[in-house]
């Protein structure tokens, strides 16, 4: 008997595949051993080749649906596709990003199959064949160990980048399916456009660039502009800077101003008072540059440089360009 | 028409902790609030309201007998009348659970035409009862709704915010919205409101009031167990440094972001 399947949901974002598929990947591989064949499920248009951009992370089975109706289908219509699929081969487990995308399928598809969900999971393990899924909950500062012991499949959305997406070698198996495709017809995207960026306050960011009392030259901010712009991001600063006409306390982090979470701030000139670090510090990847060695915020830093701020951010730039 | 807006109750603050005997939350002392997110979801529909001459604002929630609060907060924001979902048997629910039992009401209000959410719950953070709820009814839903207007007698027209794209989705109605918080900024209660909010009807639907599968109600309805709870140690980093002059330690920095996928 052919071992049961752990699914991995890949999802597309524009002409590309979303990262966090690649991500599920390879920790789906991880988990799998030789307890569960991983497939990924792709379902794409029927000029579509996304399946090129998995391959190279080495899924068991890429099992690919192809209707030109898929990239601009409705959450209700992807569900029902994948109801279809589920129903057909009845895997163990499915695992989604934690994508606004699979924030919005995932449950839809969950109600149709009667069986739980956790959402926005940032780990998962297996416990014999049940899948043993920790969430956070309250703004993560509690994690809760969550199973779905007597329901198939176990469900899970998994926040994007808690894992890394390694290539791996073997061949995966491409294999094709159909399924009935079902209208919605109450419901017309009638349009998509992409967007660079959409955060409106530094809290929305997904890329800060944060500048302290040793980054507040007109030049540096000028400069810390330029990169916040490379990166898709905003700037944010320190209380200090708040007393330039330019940053109001919307842009402040830190217990006064904004908690922030973003996958990635990069601190020139800010040394890390507690008021400041409590702000910031569950940022997914924390870099921080200051002249001072022992300036508290290496400590909650990932990657740290020793050294003139301003010099730094001018060769970072000119490392971009 | 009639807009339902689902509203939850929630902790006060985020800040709770564990008990270290019984390793359960410890809530003690903490107020219950109404979850900020749905405040958006509230004035989305007052404002549609303001806009048109025939539509009702009714708020529905369920949990025990103090989430009356929320209903009355909302109520003093300018909604016409709450539901509250109140039954021993409802207890304990999953997202699953309280879905079916919010759906299994829903169809009991006439002409609920428009069917709203907040993005998520500041508690659990899951944002799913509403695509179950939508499912359960078998209506269209547009999560994470950046705008939303009533584009016809029978229809909205919303843009939504996916990561990197915006779509725009027109609806025929009936059917379940979630909002984003940076749709709009809810209104106060005024004076004016709190004191007609008094006067404004609160029902209460417990068990024997619906049509319910008791299978699929509380914790024998829900798939999923939580089977521990725990802070989160703090996340212990390890310092990579970045050496040589800004030159090189930039080299050094676009490379690890590459590697995270960054850039």
């Amino acid at each position: 008997m052919s071992k049961p399947e752990l699914w991995v949901i890949a999802e597309r974002r524009l002409d590309h595949i979303e990262p966090t598929t690649q991500q599920l990947i390879t920790k789906a591989k991880g988990l799998a051993g030789d307890q569960f064949n991983v497939v990924t499920i792709l379902l794409e248009a029927t000029t579509d080749h996304l399946e090129d951009e998995l391959k190279a992370y080495g899924p068991d089975e890429i099992r690919v649906v192809r209707d030109d109706r898929f990239p601009t289908a409705t959450d209700a219509e992807h569900a029902d596709a994948l109801q279809q699929l589920v129903e057909k081969y009845q895997p163990n487990s499915l695992l989604f990003g934690a994508t606004i995308t699979g924030r919005s399928i995932a449950p839809r598809l969950q109600a149709k199959l009667q069986t739980g969900l956790t959402a926005d999971c940032l780990d998962l393990r297996f416990d014999d064949d049940t899948l043993v899924a920790t969430k956070p909950s309250y703004g993560d500062n509690i994690m809760c160990e969550i199973i779905c012991p007597d329901h198939r499949p176990q469900m899970a959305t998994v926040r994007p980048n808690t894992f890394v997406a390694t290539p791996a070698a073997g061949d995966a198996t491409v294999t094709t399916d159909t399924v009935t495709f079902h209208p919605v017809d109450r419901l017309q995207v009638k349009a998509a456009v992409p967007v660079v960026n959409t955060a409106t306050t530094v809290g929305d960011a997904s890329r800060v660039v944060a500048l302290g009392r040793g980054a507040a030259s007109a030049a540096t901010i000028a400069n810390a502009t330029k990169l916040a712009e490379k990166l898709g991001g905003r700037i944010g600063v320190s209380r200090p800077l708040t007393d330039q006409d330019r940053f109001t306390h919307d842009d402040q982090i830190g217990q006064s101003g904004n908690t922030i979470h973003p996958e990635l701030i990069i601190n020139f000139g800010i040394s890390g008072a507690v008021q400041y670090l409590v702000g910031m510090q569950d940022s997914q990847t924390i870099v921080a540059v200051n002249s001072d060695e022992r300036a508290p915020i290496f400590e909650v830093a990932d990657y740290g440089y020793v050294g003139d701020a301003q010099a730094f951010m001018t060769a970072l730039l000119a490392a971009f360009n | 028409m009639k807009i339902v807006v689902c509203i939850k109750q929630v902790p006060e603050t985020n800040d709770v902790t564990i008990d270290p005997v019984t390793h359960n939350l410890d809530r003690r002392g903490l107020a219950g609030v109404m979850n900020p997110f749905d405040k958006n979801a509230i004035e989305l529909a007052l404002t549609l309201k303001d806009s048109r001459d025939d539509v009702q604002v009714a708020l529905l929630t369920m949990g025990p007998d103090d989430y009356a609060e929320s209903l009355r907060e909302g109520m003093a924001m300018g909604a016409d009348e709450g539901y509250l979902l109140s039954d021993r048997a409802f207890a304990g629910a999953d997202t699953l659970a309280t879905g079916y039992v919010i759906a299994q009401a829903l169809k009991k209000i006439d002409h609920a035409d428009l069917i709203l959410f907040g993005r998520q719950a500041v508690d659990a953070d899951t944002g799913q009862v509403g695509p179950i709820v939508a499912e359960f009814l078998h209506q269209p839903q547009i999560t994470y709704a950046a705008s939303l207007r009533l584009s016809g007698a029978n229809e909205v027209t919303a843009e939504r915010l996916l990561e990197d794209t915006k779509q725009t989705l027109v609806a025929q109605l009936p059917a379940v919205v979630s909002v984003r918080s940076e749709l709009n900024t809810p209104r106060y209660p005024t004076p004016r409101n709190i004191q007609l909010s008094f006067a404004k009807s609160l029902t209460v639907w417990h068990h024997d009031d619906l049509d319910l599968d008791d299978s699929r109600l509380g914790q024998a309805g829900s798939p999923t167990i939580v089977t521990k709870v725990y802070a989160p140690e703090p996340v212990k980093r390890e310092l990579t440094p970045l050496t040589g002059t800004p030159s090189e330690a930039a080299s050094q920095l676009i490379k690890a972001l590459k590697e995270r996928q960054l850039i």
